[in-house]
């Protein structure tokens, strides 16, 4: 991949990232809180973007959101290495439990 | 009841009664949650459903929600009610709705039955709001899980760092299923792959 491709790359996932996250919000204000895991001044600042602001915001050399499995446990059990499909349904679930209970980044 | 009622309150109380009504809420939690009549919600209710509720108490124990499974799904569903808590500032019963909407999403994502109902959701949040029954911090996996009040939080394990004994061994469809590990028999390894 050359430097141009990933750039291009880069804006394209920003901005699909941005227009994604403004319908969640517009949709279901609260709900998308929960999904994107970002707080309300962040999703009052992205809902109200104009679609030229959205543009020039996405065109960053740096992608915009962030990862957020960032602890090996929920990985683990998100990837469940050598697993049976049974576990691996539990792993899910207890990933989505640890996942909830994550507010911190959003209050 | 006053006769001044603001008719936009109405308006948005029965659009809640409307949604509670679609997850399979019980009368008891409409007529605690709205000012309606109990004889207008049981003409909403029959329009809404097709049908007439249904009669009797509602599940009082808390007891419910410490078995294994149940317990999974119960800590699932708060989990998101205290996220959304804290996100954002809404009024209580919306929480439970739009806490229980995303609770149904993940259970539908996986394909497990989604065990909690809107009822128990609800009497959930109220259990917790009276100190009958509380979070505590997993001392495994740090997660949030509902216990009964007082639980030893330094000895605390969840269940699913440490299921039971007889935990997972059910082969109800949509239930969750937990493998015994290597020494498991060919045939269970097969009902588990068609399952």
């Amino acid at each position: 991949m050359t430097t141009e491709q990933m750039l291009a790359e880069i804006r394209e996932a920003n901005l699909s990232y941005l227009m994604l996250a403004q319908s969640l919000i517009r949709t279901d204000r609260e709900q998308a809180l929960y999904r994107l895991g970002i707080s309300e001044e962040t999703a009052t600042m992205i809902g109200n973007l104009t679609p030229a602001q959205t543009m020039k915001v996405s065109q960053s050399s740096t992608l915009l959101c962030r990862f957020r499995m960032d602890d090996e446990l929920v990985w683990s059990l998100l990837t469940s290495h050598g697993k049976s499909a049974a576990n691996e349904s539990i792993g899910r679930l207890h990933a989505a439990i640890l996942l909830a209970g994550r507010h911190q980044e959003a209050a | 009841m006053a006769r001044n009622k603001s008719i936009l309150t109405e308006a948005r109380q029965i659009d809640r009664a409307v949604t509670l009504i679609h997850l399979g809420a019980r009368l008891q939690v409409l007529e605690s949650e709205t000012d309606i009549s109990y004889e207008r919600l049981l003409r909403l209710y029959k329009e809404v459903a097709g049908k007439s509720p249904s009669k009797g108490q509602l599940p009082f124990s808390t007891d419910w929600f410490m078995t294994w499974q149940p317990n999974i799904h119960a800590s699932l569903f708060l989990n998101i009610h205290e996220y959304l808590n804290k996100a954002a500032a809404l009024d209580e019963i919306d929480v439970v709705i739009k806490a229980y909407q995303l609770y149904l999403e993940q259970t539908a994502a996986q394909g497990l039955e989604p065990m909690l109902s809107v009822t128990r959701a609800w009497r959930l949040v109220k259990f917790v709001d009276n100190g009958m029954l509380t979070m505590t911090k997993c001392s495994c996996c740090h997660g949030l899980f509902v216990t009964h009040p007082h639980e030893i939080a330094k000895h605390y394990v969840c269940g699913l760092c440490n299921p039971p004994a007889r935990a997972g061994k059910g082969k109800a469809a949509g239930a969750l299923q937990l493998d015994a590990g290597p020494g498991r028999s060919p045939a269970r390894a097969e009902a588990i792959a068609a399952h």
